[in-house]
């Protein structure tokens, strides 16, 4: 009885190059729009998660191992698997469906969820998101 | 061992339920529908047989937390799921969409 695709919440991508990702809802549209007639959500996700950084890497290497590489999509709701996780990061102002638009703007959206995911990867929190699923 | 201790009487009120929310309310039979009342919130039970493959069972099971809505586990394979339902197809699980005239809701999430 209780909506739980919102905003924040954390999803793995079923179908698609980013099966098995995770991602995590910036905008739902439970209703659909014109274009998209069923119920579907815009998701940031990782593409290439952050490796493992062990204790005699150097500075360079650990900044070169917690990159992290990101994907900006509009999902249909079947193809995602939801978790009981959340992520709050502000992604709102970033991410929008504008910016689906043209690859240039894709391109910059996905490098400011980028830094925003980054930021949060060396915070040490969330760490369930930023590691892999292994399936 | 719950469901051994269930009696027949138990049984066959829940099959009674059932037949009267095919009669007087709102269901959808079938896992993709299942899913999509869950997605939505809109169901407010699910019953899922108790041969249905235990990664769909856990699938269902882990929305239905997700969304905070029952679920029960049948007393019965999909074969007797379809009968109870009234239909002459086996159904794996239903979702209630509005009980009608049933009060399976209230008496019903038990396990």
């Amino acid at each position: 009885m209780v909506k739980f695709l919102k905003p924040n919440k954390v999803v793995i991508l079923l179908q698609g190059r980013y099966a098995g990702r995770k991602a995590v809802i910036v905008r739902a549209f439970d209703e659909g729009t014109r274009d998209r007639p069923y119920g579907h959500c815009l998701v940031a996700g990782i593409s290439k998660y952050p490796s493992k950084v062990i204790r005699k890497d150097s500075a360079k290497k650990t900044a070169k191992k917690s990159r992290v590489k990101t994907f900006v999509k509009l999902v249909n709701y079947q193809h995602l698997m939801p978790t009981r996780y959340t992520l709050d990061v502000d992604l709102k102002d970033v991410v929008s469906l504008e910016c689906l638009q043209s690859r240039d703007k894709k391109v910059t959206a996905a490098k400011d969820t980028k830094k925003r995911l980054e930021d949060r990867f060396k915070s040490g929190k969330n760490r369930w998101f930023f590691t892999k699923l292994r399936f | 061992m719950v469901a051994a201790k269930k009696t027949k009487k138990t049984h066959e009120s829940i099959n009674n339920r059932l037949a009267l929310v095919m009669k007087s309310g709102k269901y959808t039979l079938g896992y993709k529908t299942v899913l999509k009342s869950l997605r939505s919130s809109k169901g407010k039970l699910v019953i899922i047989a108790n041969n249905c493959p235990p990664l769909r069972k856990s699938e269902i099971e882990y929305y239905a937390m997700l969304a905070k809505i029952g679920v029960h586990h049948y007393n019965g394979n999909n074969v007797d799921l379809g009968t109870a339902c009234g239909k002459y197809f086996r159904v794996c699980c239903l979702s209630i969409i509005d009980p009608g005239d049933s009060d399976i809701i209230k008496n019903m999430p038990d396990y």
